[in-house]
Protein backbone atom coordinates (compact mmCIF):
# COMPACT_ATOMS: atom_id res chain seq x y z
CA UNK A 1 0.00 0.00 0.00
CA UNK A 2 0.96 3.61 -0.31
CA UNK A 3 2.82 4.64 2.84
CA UNK A 4 1.05 7.98 3.25
CA UNK A 5 -2.44 6.46 3.02
CA UNK A 6 -1.45 3.74 5.50
CA UNK A 7 -0.26 6.32 8.06
CA UNK A 8 -3.50 8.29 7.59
CA UNK A 9 -5.67 5.20 8.16
CA UNK A 10 -3.66 4.18 11.24
CA UNK A 11 -4.10 7.70 12.64
CA UNK A 12 -7.85 7.42 12.02
CA UNK A 13 -8.01 4.10 13.91
CA UNK A 14 -6.07 5.51 16.88
CA UNK A 15 -8.25 8.67 16.90
CA UNK A 16 -11.44 6.58 16.87
CA UNK A 17 -10.15 4.35 19.69
CA UNK A 18 -9.30 7.28 21.98
CA UNK A 19 -12.62 8.96 21.14
CA UNK A 20 -14.66 5.79 21.78
CA UNK A 21 -13.12 5.29 25.22
CA UNK A 22 -13.30 8.90 26.41
CA UNK A 23 -16.90 9.73 25.37
CA UNK A 24 -19.80 9.09 27.75
CA UNK A 25 -22.92 9.28 25.52
CA UNK A 26 -23.72 5.93 23.80
CA UNK A 27 -24.49 7.59 20.46
CA UNK A 28 -21.13 9.38 20.40
CA UNK A 29 -19.42 6.08 21.23
CA UNK A 30 -21.17 4.38 18.32
CA UNK A 31 -20.07 7.13 15.92
CA UNK A 32 -16.45 6.67 17.08
CA UNK A 33 -16.82 2.90 16.61
CA UNK A 34 -17.88 3.52 13.03
CA UNK A 35 -14.66 5.54 12.61
CA UNK A 36 -12.60 2.53 13.79
CA UNK A 37 -14.33 0.10 11.41
CA UNK A 38 -13.89 2.49 8.48
CA UNK A 39 -10.18 2.71 9.17
CA UNK A 40 -9.85 -1.08 9.49
CA UNK A 41 -11.50 -2.31 6.26
CA UNK A 42 -8.87 -0.89 3.82
CA UNK A 43 -6.21 -2.95 5.65
CA UNK A 44 -8.26 -6.09 4.88
CA UNK A 45 -8.65 -5.07 1.22
CA UNK A 46 -4.91 -4.41 0.93
CA UNK A 47 -4.11 -8.06 1.81
CA UNK A 48 -6.29 -9.20 -1.11
CA UNK A 49 -8.98 -10.84 1.04
CA UNK A 50 -11.87 -9.20 -0.77
CA UNK A 51 -14.57 -11.73 0.20
CA UNK A 52 -13.68 -11.24 3.85
CA UNK A 53 -13.91 -7.47 3.33
CA UNK A 54 -17.43 -7.83 1.88
CA UNK A 55 -18.52 -10.01 4.82
CA UNK A 56 -17.05 -7.69 7.47
CA UNK A 57 -18.49 -4.57 5.82
CA UNK A 58 -21.96 -6.11 5.91
CA UNK A 59 -21.77 -7.68 9.40
CA UNK A 60 -20.47 -4.74 11.47
CA UNK A 61 -23.42 -2.37 10.74
CA UNK A 62 -25.67 -5.26 11.79
CA UNK A 63 -23.83 -5.39 15.11
CA UNK A 64 -24.27 -1.63 15.55
CA UNK A 65 -28.03 -1.97 14.92
CA UNK A 66 -28.16 -4.72 17.58
CA UNK A 67 -26.53 -2.36 20.08
CA UNK A 68 -28.96 0.43 19.11
CA UNK A 69 -31.82 -1.84 20.21
CA UNK A 70 -30.57 -1.51 23.80
CA UNK A 71 -29.95 2.26 23.70
CA UNK A 72 -32.36 4.54 25.58
CA UNK A 73 -34.31 6.99 23.42
CA UNK A 74 -32.49 10.15 22.44
CA UNK A 75 -33.63 13.74 22.61
CA UNK A 76 -37.33 14.21 21.65
CA UNK B 1 6.03 -6.89 12.76
CA UNK B 2 3.58 -5.63 10.20
CA UNK B 3 1.60 -2.42 10.88
CA UNK B 4 -1.61 -4.45 11.16
CA UNK B 5 -0.13 -6.47 14.03
CA UNK B 6 1.00 -3.38 15.97
CA UNK B 7 -2.34 -1.61 15.41
CA UNK B 8 -4.23 -4.72 16.54
CA UNK B 9 -2.14 -4.99 19.72
CA UNK B 10 -2.81 -1.32 20.51
CA UNK B 11 -6.54 -1.79 20.00
CA UNK B 12 -6.61 -4.90 22.22
CA UNK B 13 -4.73 -3.18 25.08
CA UNK B 14 -6.68 0.11 24.96
CA UNK B 15 -10.04 -1.60 24.53
CA UNK B 16 -9.44 -4.01 27.41
CA UNK B 17 -8.52 -1.18 29.78
CA UNK B 18 -11.56 0.78 28.57
CA UNK B 19 -13.84 -2.23 29.13
CA UNK B 20 -12.50 -2.88 32.62
CA UNK B 21 -12.85 0.74 33.77
CA UNK B 22 -15.63 2.46 31.76
CA UNK B 23 -16.20 6.15 32.52
CA UNK B 24 -19.92 6.05 33.52
CA UNK B 25 -20.13 2.51 34.87
CA UNK B 26 -23.13 1.17 32.94
CA UNK B 27 -23.62 -2.10 31.11
CA UNK B 28 -24.22 -0.37 27.76
CA UNK B 29 -20.90 1.50 27.86
CA UNK B 30 -19.14 -1.74 28.75
CA UNK B 31 -20.79 -3.51 25.79
CA UNK B 32 -19.81 -0.78 23.34
CA UNK B 33 -16.22 -0.75 24.63
CA UNK B 34 -16.13 -4.54 24.19
CA UNK B 35 -16.36 -4.03 20.41
CA UNK B 36 -12.91 -2.38 20.30
CA UNK B 37 -10.86 -5.50 21.29
CA UNK B 38 -12.96 -7.47 18.80
CA UNK B 39 -11.71 -5.31 15.94
CA UNK B 40 -8.17 -5.59 17.37
CA UNK B 41 -8.37 -9.40 17.28
CA UNK B 42 -9.62 -9.12 13.68
CA UNK B 43 -6.50 -7.10 12.78
CA UNK B 44 -4.14 -9.57 14.51
CA UNK B 45 -5.78 -12.48 12.62
CA UNK B 46 -5.38 -10.46 9.42
CA UNK B 47 -1.61 -10.16 9.92
CA UNK B 48 -1.35 -13.99 9.76
CA UNK B 49 -3.45 -14.25 6.52
CA UNK B 50 -6.15 -16.52 7.98
CA UNK B 51 -9.17 -15.97 5.71
CA UNK B 52 -11.44 -18.68 7.16
CA UNK B 53 -10.76 -17.58 10.74
CA UNK B 54 -11.64 -14.00 9.80
CA UNK B 55 -14.95 -15.03 8.23
CA UNK B 56 -15.97 -17.23 11.17
CA UNK B 57 -14.95 -14.68 13.79
CA UNK B 58 -16.85 -11.88 12.05
CA UNK B 59 -20.05 -13.92 12.01
CA UNK B 60 -19.82 -15.13 15.59
CA UNK B 61 -18.98 -11.66 16.93
CA UNK B 62 -22.30 -10.21 15.71
CA UNK B 63 -24.14 -13.21 17.18
CA UNK B 64 -22.52 -12.72 20.58
CA UNK B 65 -23.43 -9.02 20.55
CA UNK B 66 -27.06 -10.00 19.85
CA UNK B 67 -27.05 -12.42 22.81
CA UNK B 68 -25.55 -9.76 25.12
CA UNK B 69 -28.24 -7.27 24.04
CA UNK B 70 -30.99 -9.81 24.82
CA UNK B 71 -29.48 -10.46 28.26
CA UNK B 72 -29.29 -6.71 28.93
CA UNK B 73 -32.92 -6.15 27.88
CA UNK B 74 -34.09 -9.02 30.08
CA UNK B 75 -32.25 -7.58 33.08
CA UNK B 76 -33.73 -4.12 32.47
CA UNK B 77 -37.25 -5.56 32.25
CA UNK B 78 -36.86 -7.38 35.58
CA UNK B 79 -35.88 -4.32 37.66
CA UNK C 1 3.72 9.53 -8.58
CA UNK C 2 1.01 7.96 -10.72
CA UNK C 3 -2.44 9.56 -11.07
CA UNK C 4 -4.05 6.66 -9.17
CA UNK C 5 -1.62 7.31 -6.30
CA UNK C 6 -2.53 11.00 -6.26
CA UNK C 7 -6.25 10.13 -6.11
CA UNK C 8 -5.59 7.64 -3.29
CA UNK C 9 -3.68 10.20 -1.20
CA UNK C 10 -6.43 12.79 -1.85
CA UNK C 11 -9.14 10.37 -0.65
CA UNK C 12 -7.05 9.59 2.44
CA UNK C 13 -6.63 13.31 3.19
CA UNK C 14 -10.39 13.87 2.91
CA UNK C 15 -11.00 10.92 5.26
CA UNK C 16 -8.50 12.26 7.82
CA UNK C 17 -10.02 15.77 7.70
CA UNK C 18 -13.54 14.38 8.14
CA UNK C 19 -12.37 12.22 11.05
CA UNK C 20 -10.80 15.22 12.82
CA UNK C 21 -13.98 17.24 12.27
CA UNK C 22 -16.05 14.37 13.74
CA UNK C 23 -13.77 14.30 16.77
CA UNK C 24 -13.94 18.06 17.40
CA UNK C 25 -17.69 18.57 16.90
CA UNK C 26 -19.55 19.24 20.18
CA UNK C 27 -23.09 18.64 18.84
CA UNK C 28 -24.04 14.98 18.34
CA UNK C 29 -26.52 15.51 15.51
CA UNK C 30 -24.02 17.68 13.63
CA UNK C 31 -21.47 14.83 13.65
CA UNK C 32 -23.47 12.68 11.25
CA UNK C 33 -22.87 14.64 7.96
CA UNK C 34 -19.14 14.48 8.62
CA UNK C 35 -19.50 10.75 9.25
CA UNK C 36 -21.11 10.47 5.80
CA UNK C 37 -18.20 12.37 4.23
CA UNK C 38 -15.80 9.99 5.99
CA UNK C 39 -17.62 6.94 4.64
CA UNK C 40 -17.56 8.34 1.07
CA UNK C 41 -13.80 8.89 1.31
CA UNK C 42 -13.20 5.37 2.67
CA UNK C 43 -15.30 3.97 -0.20
CA UNK C 44 -12.99 5.81 -2.62
CA UNK C 45 -9.90 4.39 -0.90
CA UNK C 46 -11.28 0.82 -1.09
CA UNK C 47 -12.21 1.16 -4.77
CA UNK C 48 -8.84 2.66 -5.77
CA UNK C 49 -6.66 0.33 -3.68
CA UNK C 50 -6.67 -2.85 -5.79
CA UNK C 51 -7.24 -3.14 -9.57
CA UNK C 52 -9.50 -6.18 -9.19
CA UNK C 53 -13.16 -6.63 -10.29
CA UNK C 54 -14.24 -7.74 -6.80
CA UNK C 55 -12.89 -4.51 -5.30
CA UNK C 56 -15.88 -2.60 -6.68
CA UNK C 57 -18.19 -5.11 -4.97
CA UNK C 58 -16.37 -4.59 -1.65
CA UNK C 59 -16.64 -0.80 -2.03
CA UNK C 60 -20.37 -1.05 -2.78
CA UNK C 61 -20.91 -3.34 0.22
CA UNK C 62 -19.10 -0.94 2.55
CA UNK C 63 -21.07 2.00 1.12
CA UNK C 64 -24.43 0.28 1.67
CA UNK C 65 -23.51 -0.88 5.18
CA UNK C 66 -22.13 2.45 6.34
CA UNK C 67 -25.12 4.41 5.02
CA UNK C 68 -27.50 1.99 6.76
CA UNK C 69 -25.61 2.33 10.03
CA UNK C 70 -25.54 6.13 9.89
CA UNK C 71 -29.26 6.27 9.12
CA UNK C 72 -30.04 3.89 11.98
CA UNK C 73 -28.05 6.02 14.45
CA UNK C 74 -29.77 9.23 13.27
CA UNK C 75 -33.25 7.66 13.35
CA UNK C 76 -32.83 6.29 16.87
CA UNK C 77 -31.28 9.52 18.16
CA UNK C 78 -34.17 11.62 16.82
CA UNK C 79 -36.70 9.31 18.50
CA UNK C 80 -38.30 8.27 15.22
CA UNK C 81 -38.32 4.62 16.19
CA UNK C 82 -41.37 4.07 18.39
CA UNK C 83 -40.49 1.41 20.92
CA UNK C 84 -42.35 0.26 24.00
Amino acid sequence: MNETVMIMLAALVVLGCVLAIRESDPYRKLIALSLIVGGTIPFIVDRGLLDVAVAVALIFPLSTIFILMACPGGEP
Amino acid sequence: MTPEFLLGLFLILAGTVGTAFPRPKTYLNRLINLEIPGIGILLVMLSYNEALALLTYGGVSALSVFIFVRVLQKREAKT
Amino acid sequence: MTPAGVALVLCGAVALYAGVRVALEPDTLRKLPFLNVFSFAITGVIALLLPHPLGIVAAAAYFVGSTLESNAIASTFAGGLERG
